[in-house]
């Protein structure tokens, strides 16, 4: 057919976000080990306040999150849907589009932040010229997404595109509502709710970008390139629908989780403490997917070292999993609230899961893309180690910090004061953020090796041209018609 | 069982391993009599550090508590420790069949006693409470756990390296699921008013 001819994926596009996302990720890991390096010298902000813990903080999260992490999945999303949908992208300027905007509302953001713009919300940071920069380029997102989906020549639609269109609704959904907002300036403007209700909206928000963003959108990528890195169908598909629909039915819920003891009410708290424990069965049903898949592909990790990376994902991602429903607990929120235990927590999920699955997609798609084998295997197994002991070392360090903090927090004397200033606790956990630092460095430096790595494997190579393979006639949209047959049912030939 | 002890599992992890692998040995049959100091040994320390120097979470002051408290304590420390190491046995037994492994219980029971007993030593760090003097010493005897348990699971089932280290991961993702509830369990119990006096 014509169309396998001509037709050609666009996967310039997915290498240029690649390469923007390894650019984020170094950036933003960067400020995060100058961030760690501050909790022990805090002087090291040299009285700069575009240095200061304050201004450099949401640089971080917003440079990993949204640089790195949305980089990595418009990429990984791109590349997929073209080959689940057999055609090529729709709209492909709109796709480019989508990522040179996106790229530039990154920088431009980074640097408002350093500025000092700020609605102050935790992860929607950014004030209203880029909330509407961010609806519009995400719109785009969307439009090129399902309508490739529209466009496809197979009618199954795989179960990873279920996930990634999830991702595009919920967080357009969520983005657009808690921002809304009445500007003042150009780099200031007011919340349009007031209250426990701007509090309940904004937790709305930051919880399930965490859902959708950083647990569904990376499920998509593990439901679509794990099966192909091991080879093997996914073990469950029926498991893998069904954990769709009731993760996001459940998770949608549980942001109120993130205001126990607060002025909202508390059925509201309550309510959203059983939805998160609800969370841990679709959560799970991912997870045990994931893991009963790759266990069948062992002989590749001969050969493989991505696998890997999506091995130990896998564990870090029942680990977080499993501890956000707990901490959502109220008489364990108690104590971990406000502690670095929620650091910790959130680190198992961003390193363990998010950067461990990326790290293991790129490693097997670089080297697809270009047509050129990974430039060094041994780099990348020792980038697998140094991932996993800084991610270890992270997690117990603060693990440990925040058990410390809650009960130093809580502790009273026999007249029922409190037992321990806030200075003479933060003074206390300089040892354990010294090893946070540590495990800081250890990660990045695994990050560096494996920027250069492909790097090197896609120095001077163009991108391989695909075109779409032709699609089965059972599973063909419009197949080709049936032979007509005569009354006793013989088909008669064309 | 030829010569294998204890001490040699941990100087000579691979032929213990590979001693252990031997369904017909009697290496399981003298690892289950350790086990009791395995799981009674941490929780002693607890109780005699918690006493001896009072917990030292990085304040200037050491938190005391009564005898009672600490007994309990070390008593549900001790419970823990039993869940977790017995569960482990079991769920790397049923685990076994997905990664190709066809060993009988004793022969995991003998595994993960030997993978567990550099934490035996590294308890010996309870005696002096320091939140993070033990988080260090925590750490070290975590590296080590994890190497008996990457190098020597394969050998011990008698599978091939790639699939043990597939198996090793799923029971690390087990024990780091095992440790969370460890601390999210002692979090509720202090709620409730057993452990260290907090305002809630």
């Amino acid at each position: 057919m014509s169309q396998n001819t001509k037709e050609i994926y666009h996967d310039h596009i997915v290498i240029r976000l690649i390469q923007f996302s390894l650019f984020w990720v170094i950036v933003a890991m960067a400020v995060g080990v100058y961030l760690a390096a501050e909790f022990i010298w805090p002087e090291i902000d040299f009285g700069q306040f575009w240095l200061s813990f304050g201004r450099i903080r949401p640089l971080h999260t917003n440079g990993i999150i949204f640089g790195f992490g949305v980089s990595a999945l418009m990429a990984t999303a791109f590349y997929s849907v073209q080959r689940t949908s057999h055609v090529p992208l729709f709209m492909p300027r709109l796709a480019w589009f989508c990522c040179y905007a996106w790229q530039l509302i990154i920088l431009l953001g980074g640097l408002s932040l350093l500025a000092g713009w700020t609605s102050s919300k935790e992860y929607a940071e950014l004030e209203w010229p880029f909330d509407i920069a961010i609806a519009i380029v995400w719109v785009c997102f969307g439009v090129v997404f399902f309508g490739t989906i529209a466009n496809r020549r197979i009618r199954p639609i795989y179960v990873s595109n279920w996930f990634y269109g999830g991702l595009i609704i919920v967080i357009a959904m969520l983005h657009i509502v808690n921002n809304l907002a009445i500007p003042v300036t150009i780099g200031k403007s007011y919340s349009l709710y007031a209250g426990a209700q701007d509090a309940i909206v904004q937790w709305w928000y930051g919880h399930n970008a965490v859902g959708f963003l950083l647990t569904g959108g990376f499920l998509g990528m593990m439901y679509y390139f794990l099966p192909k890195q091991s080879g093997q169908p996914i073990w469950s598909y029926r498991l893998s629908v069904v954990s769709f629909w009731a993760f996001t039915y459940s998770y949608i819920w549980a942001g109120p989780h993130h205001l126990h003891f607060s002025a909202i009410p508390e059925w509201v708290q309550s309510l959203a403490m059983v939805m998160s424990l609800v969370l841990l069965a679709p959560s799970w049903a991912s997870m045990i997917n994931g893991i009963m898949t790759v266990s069948k592909a062992w002989e590749r990790l001969r050969t493989d070292p991505a696998l890997k990376f999506v091995v130990m994902s896998l564990a870090f991602y029942g680990l977080a999993t499993f501890e956000g429903p707990m901490m959502a607990i109220r008489s364990v929120n108690v104590v971990s609230h406000f502690t670095d235990w929620t650091i910790g927590h959130v680190h198992s999920g961003a390193l363990g899961w998010n950067a461990m699955i990326t790290y293991g997609t790129f490693y097997y798609l670089v080297p697809k893309l270009v047509g050129r084998e990974l430039y060094s295997t041994k780099m990348a197994n020792l980038h697998f180690w140094l991932a996993l002991a800084g991610t270890m070392l992270y997690v117990l360090s603060m693990w440990a910090a925040g058990v410390s903090q809650g009960l130093l927090w809580l502790s009273i004397d026999e007249y029922g004061q409190l037992s321990f200033s806030f200075r003479e606790i933060m003074a206390a956990m300089s040892s354990y953020y010294g090893l946070r630092l540590i495990a800081g460095l250890i990660f990045f430096a695994g990050t560096i090796l494996m920027t250069w790595n492909l790097f090197m494997t896609m120095r001077g190579q163009k991108t391989v041209e695909v075109t779409p393979p032709p699609v089965a006639e059972k599973y063909r949209i419009n197949p080709s018609p049936k032979p007509a047959a005569d009354h006793t049912g013989t088909e008669v030939p064309a | 069982m030829t010569q294998l002890t204890l001490i040699n599992a941990l100087l000579k992890p691979h032929l213990a391993f590979k001693e252990i692998a031997q369904v017909d040995s009697n290496a399981a049959k003298i690892l289950q009599k350790i086990v009791p100091l395995l799981l009674l040994a941490p929780p002693i320390f607890v109780w005699l550090g918690s006493g001896l120097f009072g917990w030292r979470m990085g304040a200037d002051e050491a938190l005391f508590l009564d005898n009672t408290s600490r007994v309990i304590i070390s008593f549900c420390y001790f419970i823990a420790l039993s869940l977790g190491f017995f569960s482990t046995v079991f769920i790397a037994h049923w685990m076994g069949v997905t990664y190709g492994a066809d060993k009988p219980l004793k022969v995991y029971f003998a595994l993960i006693t030997v993978v567990y007993f550099p934490f035996l030593i590294g308890s010996i760090a309870h005696i002096y409470p320091n939140a993070f003097f033990n988080l260090l010493v925590l750490l070290l005897t975590l590296i080590w756990c994890m190497t008996l348990l990457y190098k020597g699971l394969p050998v011990a089932l008698e599978i091939p390296p790639e699939r043990g280290m597939l198996m090793s991961s799923s029971l690390v993702a087990w024990l780091l699921v095992g440790a969370v509830s460890l601390l999210g369990i002692s979090v509720g119990l202090w709620t409730i008013g057993i452990g260290p006096a907090i305002a809630v």
